[in-house]
């Protein structure tokens, strides 16, 4: 190597990181006024040619960098703009990723979040209210489309519960038992409706099918049977104090029941440190009978089951909750999960159009079957999906839109869906959730966990579950 | 602090140049200034500059962006009032120890069985397939014994059902967790301080065994009085590399811990990720990092005082 | 061994090989396991019971990695990070090491007491304030930034040194007679009597990088500038596939654990002798 080429080679990166070093250094604060300046810039030269519209989110688009291109690339000539999309993997916590990129000042038209990051930002004043031109919108405005309810709970995370800070991204769906439906009906079973009929379904399927009843992730999805004595998930506002259901006395028997369960052998040992996605994987592969899981979910695992080779005779199906005595039964709502329009976006009104178009057919074809020509292929006004389609699942954020006009072009990959919804819109609630709730939810879960594995009595667990929220001033009572 | 903390080899004697003027020296020197720029600019702006930084950080409420109005000392009022500061610093003590104990002892303990180990080829064997882990990043070693120890499926747990034991809630356990953390430390180094000691054992002085063996001494005695003793140094060398890497460990916690375990398998330096990047506290969160920086220094001069490396 | 073969010797022997086996299979079982799972069918790794041969062999758990999960994009960027950055740190270091080496060099003192001083300050004490400076320089979610972080090392640097105050100053001193500067003393004379220390550098540095996680945990946030280590980590530790219809079965976990120690398989040889040579040499790396 000539010494000059290698002179070159060696003092570039650390000349440059001086430089920048130095140049950036004393200014960080008034870093934000540059980078605003710099993108009224962007848009002054954008209004020229194409718009760039920017979008932030952790759940839309495809698999790899260049499924990602082709998905914003269909959002741009739809909307003719340029399209950036941001994407963050959902794996480590979005939430505080977006706040970073919102708080550096970074221009972002549309954001993708949840309802109680929403209800943060909102307050914060960091995301625009689009109550007004939501009901002027011809699509948005249309009930038919969204549903009355989805603005209710999105209202939820309004400040004082006033104005519409964001717009659905999908219909979000419940948490509900899903069964090896297959097994059921060979086995002669009967759907259960109690936690005793419950238990039953469990001891057979560990009999005759050689596999555990029932998985969990830890404590995360255990409402479908503390629905069987009418305690809600997350936190209950009685009086204007806030408790937690299942840090209560009512919930002992839930417990007690769980921990039988697991004694016995019908409940997954792994369950404390299992996830979702090793819940699924045990499912399909016939190693439990039965989970806890979204209703969307329910003909996506049929729709593994037969493209990844497990058991032929495979059958998910939605079970209702266990039910109450007064035969009412609760199962979670998620989460809402929508779009927002950040206070600084540089682009409002295409957002906004975005956020239309996302609610209209060719939008929800989008963020279902995928991008034309790499998920799905049609010809004559039929769909067809490709490998890479069918292997995504139709997933790519949407799956299922709200809109009641969307019909799914594939009707025999829905296997079980109607069924799951309808359990979700008749047994559903949204758990009221706050700022605390995390690590409140960690006390809950660790003293559940050890009366489930019966480290502690389910009375003393409960005990000192409430102890310790008090403690911490999670709870007021 | 002296340069001879770097272990010299023998230095030929250098040939003293007559010193010039001093602006030739300089300008000989040129070069060399020149060669050693991209250091200094890694050390100033990547090591340097963060270390200072770090000092008035902790003295802000800091955000990334926008105010960090100066709140003098309230971050390290808030990290010592801090229960989980104390106790993941609880918890990487015990760990620590319990790491440096054992894995201390294991190398030594399976060094000299290798040494007593006649068929060559066995004894390679061995010692090469006993190293693979330390080549292994913890994603990948934490990913094999999470799998390894799952109550439902897990090898561990199939074997122990040999021998009729229930499953062990290995990962969900805090207390048997702990152990595990450990175990699997122990288990992922151990091959490689191991054949640190073997090529201790290698430069010991042959003639000390063939005049121990003139006076009649047996192996056990050779052990305890020849190659223990021939090992000090290396177990000088490998216990202060140790020690020093006690109070780094991160990734294998990052790794292997739950929600369940966490509060008993929380170490310093997952405290200061957790509360800096999770919490987005990044003021408080660089005010422990800096208290963890200060007790490792004391903890280092402590240690080469006490073993004095530099002998 | 010339010691007399007594009975309660054959045993002791038996005993000791005995142990040192089982020592041996808990690292040898575990990555048998591995492998053997990670050849089975997708529900052929999740069926229940012990596999020490695939179940229903099957490539379909390496096929997924690389198809469905497209881990291809973060083994290239761990390839581009851990090849660029160990040239680049090997370069540097035998540069400074070099120039520390010679004696007269104005100011070498103070130099070395800055390095020293710097091996003193572990990188993930200094975490927050250098993802502060990384976001400063504008460098956040570029591999750039991965490669700059441990661009040099005290640790490596004074292992160079001590390498070069090695060679005899004789063999120095004529070249420079001859006219020949200083680079050109450094790459033709210095570097090749120097291969040891250098692949004991680069061998050390390049399994560190590859095996890097946190400088990517918390310097990258776009998942198409992730190391293969966070995203091997995010899946088959996390279970982070939670929101999207990917199956990740054990075949697929076991097959991402496999692909992550390939590269190291081929260092495997050389890491043994060059590992301990540094240990006695720099003395100190972790």
């Amino acid at each position: 190597m000539k010494k000059s080429q290698l002179i070159a080679l060696v003092s570039t990166p650390a000349l440059a990181g001086l430089i920048l070093g130095c140049a950036t250094v004393p200014h960080n604060v008034s870093a934000s006024t540059n980078s605003a300046g710099a993108a009224e810039v962007n848009v002054k030269s954008a209004a020229a040619t194409e718009p760039t519209l920017t979008i932030a989110e952790g759940v839309i688009g495809g698999k790899t960098p260049q499924e990602n291109q082709a998905f914003a690339n269909a959002i741009g000539a739809a909307l003719h703009c340029k399209v950036k999309l941001i994407s963050v993997p959902s794996t480590d916590n979005y939430d505080q990723q977006l706040m970073t990129m919102l708080g550096a000042g970074q221009k972002i038209d549309v954001v993708y979040t949840e309802g109680s990051t929403l209800a943060e930002l909102a307050q914060k004043g960091e995301v625009t209210n689009l109550q007004s031109e939501i009901e002027k919108s011809k699509v948005l405005g249309n009930p038919k489309v969204v549903p009355q309810w989805e603005w209710n709970n999105i209202k939820l995370s309004s400040p004082n519960g006033k104005g519409i800070y964001a717009v659905p991204v999908k219909y979000q769906g419940a948490l509900m038992p899903i069964v090896r439906q297959d097994w059921m009906k060979q086995l002669g079973l009967s759907q259960p409706k109690t936690l005793n009929q419950y238990y039953n379904v469990f001891e057979e399927f560990k009999k005759k099918e050689n596999a555990y009843g029932l998985t969990l992730s830890s404590l995360y999805d255990i409402e479908p049977f503390m629905s069987a004595v009418g305690l809600k998930n997350g936190y209950v506002e009685h009086n204007g104090k806030l408790t937690i259901p299942y840090a209560t006395n009512a919930a002992v028997p839930v417990y007690a029941w769980l921990h039988k369960l697991y004694a016995n052998g019908l409940l997954d040992p792994n369950f404390v440190t299992n996830s979702t996605a090793d819940e699924r994987n045990e499912f399909l592969s016939g190693r439990v009978g039965m989970f806890v899981y979204w209703d969307a979910w329910v003909p996506m695992l049929n729709n593994l089951a037969s493209t990844q080779g497990a058991a032929a005779s495979f059958d998910a199906e939605a079970l209702p909750p266990a039910l109450g005595p007064n035969g009412k039964g609760l199962v979670s709502k998620g989460d809402t999960s929508v779009f927002a329009i950040p206070s600084n976006a540089p682009n409002k009104a295409l957002a906004f159009k975005f956020l239309e178009w996302w609610n209209t057919k060719p939008g929800e074809i989008l963020g279902s079957l995928g991008v034309k020509g790499i998920d799905y292929t049609v010809s004559n006004g039929k769909y067809k999906l490709t490998s890479t389609g069918i292997d995504e699942n139709m997933d790519h954020g949407d799956p299922e839109p709200i809109s009641s006009e969307w019909k799914n072009p594939f009707p025999s990959l829905q296997k079980g869906y109607a069924n799951a919804r309808a359990i979700g819109i008749k047994y559903g609630y949204q758990p009221l959730i706050n700022a605390n709730w995390n690590n409140a939810e960690q006390i809950v879960w660790q003293y559940g966990d050890d009366a489930i594995l019966g480290r502690l009595t389910p009375q003393q667990a409960v005990e000192e579950m409430h102890a310790a929220l008090l403690k911490d001033k999670y709870i007021s009572q | 602090m002296s340069t001879s903390e770097v272990v010299q080899p023998h230095r030929t004697k250098t040939l003293r140049r007559p010193v010039g003027y001093a602006p030739r020296r300089w300008k000989r020197a040129l070069p060399l200034y020149f060669m050693l720029l991209p250091t200094l600019a890694y050390l100033m702006v990547l090591t340097y500059y963060p270390l200072v930084h770090a000092v008035v950080i902790s003295m802000q409420d800091f955000n990334l962006i926008g105010n960090r109005p100066f709140v003098g000392l309230k971050n390290y009022e808030n990290v010592l009032s801090d229960p989980n500061f104390w106790g993941d610093f609880r918890n990487t003590l015990v760990l620590g120890v319990s790491i440096l104990t054992i894995g201390f002892v294991a190398p030594i303990v399976i060094a000299l069985s290798l040494n007593e180990v006649l068929q060559t080829w066995l004894k390679r064997s061995v010692q090469m397939v006993i190293y693979l882990p330390h080549l292994f990043s913890w994603v990948v070693v934490g990913g094999l014994w999470i799998q390894l120890l799952a109550p439902a499926g897990g090898l561990v747990n199939a074997v122990l059902a040999v021998f009729g034991v229930s499953p062990v809630q290995f990962m969900s356990d805090p207390q048997v967790a702990r152990w595990v953390i450990i175990l699997v430390s122990v288990w992922k180094d151990v091959g490689f301080n191991c054949i640190i000691y073997l090529a201790g054992i290698v430069g010991i002085n042959p003639s000390l065994y063939e005049s121990a063996r003139v006076d009649g001494a047996n192996r056990w005695q050779e052990m305890r009085h020849i190659t223990l003793p021939g090992l000090a140094r290396t177990m000088q060398v490998v216990g202060l590399l140790s020690i020093m890497g006690v109070l780094r460990i991160f990734d294998q916690i990052f790794v292997m811990r739950n929600a369940v375990i966490e509060p008993k398998v929380n170490v310093l330096m997952t405290y200061v990720y957790d509360e800096g990047f999770q919490q987005m506290n990044i003021g408080q969160a660089t005010a422990s990092a800096l208290l963890i920086l200060v007790f490792t220094l004391v903890l280092t001069i402590f240690t080469r005082r006490l073993i004095r490396y530099d002998t | 061994m010339r010691h007399r073969w007594t009975s309660g010797r054959v045993i002791f022997a038996g005993l000791n090989i005995v142990f040192l086996l089982l020592i041996a299979s808990t690292m040898i079982i575990p990555l048998w396991n591995a492998v053997a799972v990670s050849l089975s069918s997708n529900f052929g790794s999740m069926a229940s019971g012990i596999l020490m041969w695939p179940r229903h062999f099957s490539f379909s758990g390496y096929r997924t990695i690389w198809t469905v999960l497209d881990l291809w994009q973060p083994f290239e960027n761990s390839v581009i990070v851990s090849v660029i950055g160990t040239l680049l740190h090997v370069l540097l270091c035998a540069m400074a090491g070099y120039a520390l080496a010679q004696p007269e060099l104005p100011g070498r003192r103070v130099m070395i007491t800055l390095i020293l001083i710097s091996m003193m300050i572990p990188f993930e004490s200094i975490m927050i304030p250098f993802y502060v400076t990384i976001q400063e320089l504008g460098l956040l979610n570029t591999l750039v930034a991965l490669i700059l972080t441990g661009l040099v090392s005290g640790f490596s640097i004074l292992l160079m040194r001590n390498f070069f105050q090695s060679i005899p100053q004789e063999i120095m001193e004529s070249a420079r007679m001859d006219g020949a500067g200083h680079f050109r003393i450094f790459f033709r004379m210095c570097l090749p009597l120097s291969t040891a220390g250098l692949a004991t550098v680069a061998l050390i540095e390049f399994v560190g990088r590859w095996n890097n996680l946190l400088a990517t945990v918390l310097l990258i946030s776009d998942s198409s500038k992730e190391t293969l280590q966070v995203a091997l980590n995010g899946m088959v530790n996390q279970g982070s596939s939670t929101s999207s219809g990917d199956l990740v079965t054990n075949n697929v976990k076991m097959a991402g654990i496999i692909i992550a120690i390939v590269p190291l398989v081929f260092v495997y040889p050389f890491a043994q002798k060059y590992f301990v040579k540094g240990i006695f040499l720099g003395g100190n790396k972790e």
